[in-house]
Parts: C-alpha cells; structure tokens; sequence
C-alpha cells in the first residue's frame, strides 16, 4: 500500500492527472498499441484456426516484432495510466481479471507458437487458440468495465 | 458550414431512432457497444497490419496472395465498428456532430476508404502476382504506409474525442 501511495503521489501520478494534454496522449498511445499487440494476437490466432491456411504459420514470426512493439507501447502507457489512481486500481477487480486475462493470453500465445512448431495434435493446437484469443477479448472487455464499475 | 442548423435536424432524426432510445435507456447498452467497437479496431487493424507490412517489405517472407485473405476480414470488422458506431452517434448526436475530432476522424475514414478503393483497384491484381520475398513496387508501399497512418490518427482522434468538448 505505501508504494501504491508513493507512486501516486510521485512525478508521474501528477502529470497524468494535472496536466492538460497528458491524459488523452497516454490514453490514445494505449489503443493504439492495443491495436497493434491484439491485431497481431488475433491474425495469427484466425491462421491457426484455419482461416487463410496458406500462409505460413511460421512467416508470421517477423509480425510478432510488431505486436511486441504494440505490447511495449502498452506497457509504458499503462503503467503511466496506472499511476493515475494506483490505491484505486490496485484492488478493483476488473483491474485484477484484466491483468490475469492479459498475463494468460501472452502465455498461451507462446504455448500456441510452440504447439505449431511442434508435433502437436491440431485438434488442441486449435483450441488453445481459441483460449488464447478468448482471453485477449477478455482483456478488452475487462478493460473497458475498468472505466464503469 | 456544418453550423447547429445544418446539422440539428439530422441529429434529432438520429436521436429519434429506436436505436438510441435503446442506447440511452439500457445501462450496458453503451459499455457493450464500446467492446465491440474495440474488439472490431483489433481486428481491422490486424488485418490491416497482415496486408501493408506485407507491402511494405518488413513481411516479405508472407506470400502476398495469403495476405489478401485477410481483406474480408478487415471489412467485416469494419462492419462491426460502423454499425457500434452508429449505436453511438442515435445515442448522442448532439454531442458528437459538433465534436472536431468525431469531423476529423470521419474524414479520415473516408480518405481511409479511398485510399482502400485504389489499392483494391490500382495495386489488388497486381500485387497477387509477387513471388514470396519480392518487393512490392513503390506505389504500393505508398498506399500501405498511408493505410496504416490514417488507422493510427482515426483510433487517435476516436480516444480524443471526449477530451475536445466545449
């Protein structure tokens, strides 16, 4: 609790509420890299799944240098939006399921790149696709409810 | 020119409209909307993404005529966000059609559309004929650039809009 207080008492806990601009920039930067990360997240989930199968799964390892990018951008600015109200973040629960949600999502990714490159059945391979783009709307939804409940 | 009495008589037929009422009325009617709109911009900019660092070289090693499965997609998830923002505008017409940075972004998503429009009609057949690691020619990476610019400032101007209100 005192390092949530610390953090939103610091520099950038002021700048994010006091300055004018400040606000909708960061704001924007996490859409934009929201875009960016889920865009990648949800094409090769769709190839995965079967849809435009003759792509290579594999060509897409240069597009998950994007997606990480638009995870950077989001990291940075959601950890600037974070410091906006920490003592409140920290314990809402949509807050919670959006970071659990986020966390599962890039961890199936992984699992599901590997299952790809593996010799794993396409029957799970698929379904932990599907999990994995679940959770990523998840996120979203989760998101979203962070700004009503 | 788009002054209150050009635009307030559209406006109140879009107030007027079952949808809005909807919009107003059901408390989750405007969050759920909102998800759809974001899950549709993740989507169509996905899709988009899939296409233009195809074009634009970074991609190369996506056979071109694969990516352009991902066009179909882009529309549908352009569908999905036309229509949420259509729930939108029968919501609050009064507060968006004066809004500059709702202005801005509808005349990027039409200079969107256009730009999509000449790179289906100019670069599309073209484009289908790439071997696997060739380049695109300058024209089309032109085209793909501006594509992914436009989408960037139309999600910009969309976060902004509450923040432009007077």
């Amino acid at each position: 609790m005192g390092f949530l207080v610390w953090l939103e008492e610091g520099a950038l806990g002021v700048f994010i509420r006091e300055s004018l601009w400040g606000y909708p920039i960061v704001l924007s930067s996490h859409a934009v890299g929201m875009a960016t990360v889920m865009g990648v997240v949800v094409a090769l989930n769709f190839r995965v799944l079967g849809y435009a199968k003759d792509i290579s799964a594999l060509a897409f390892d240069k597009l998950f240098l994007v997606g990480w990018a638009g995870f950077i951008i989001n990291l940075i600015s959601g950890l600037i939006l974070f410091c906006n109200t920490p003592t409140t973040y920290f314990f809402q629960g949509s807050f919670q399921l959006k970071i659990a949600f986020i966390v599962m999502g890039g961890i199936l990714m992984k699992v599901v790149m590997n299952s790809v490159r593996g010799d794993t059945s396409e029957g799970i391979t698929k379904l932990l696709s599907a999990a994995c783009i679940a959770c990523w709307f998840g996120g979203v939804i989760t998101g979203r409810l962070m700004a009503y409940v | 020119m788009w002054d209150y009495d050009t635009y307030a008589p559209i406006a109140s037929w879009f107030e007027s409209t079952w949808v809005g009422e909807q919009m107003r009325n059901i408390f989750w009617m405007f969050p759920m909307m909102e998800t759809f709109h974001f899950i549709g911009l993740t989507i169509l900019f996905g899709s988009l993404l899939v296409i233009d660092v195809r074009v634009l070289g970074f991609g190369r090693f996506i056979n071109m005529r694969a990516a352009m499965h991902f066009i179909p997609v882009a529309i549908g998830a352009f569908c999905i966000n036309l229509l949420s923002g259509l729930a939108f505008l029968c919501a609050d017409p009064f507060r968006y059609f004066p809004n500059v940075a709702f202005q801005w972004k509808m005349g990027l998503i039409l200079i969107a559309g256009i730009n999509a429009l000449w790179f289906w009609f100019g670069e599309h057949e073209e484009l289908k004929q790439l071997a696997d690691g060739e380049d695109a020619d300058f024209r089309a990476k032109v085209i793909a650039g501006l594509s992914l610019a436009l989408w960037v400032c139309i999600i910009v101007l969309g976060r902004f809009m509450p923040y432009v209100e007077y």
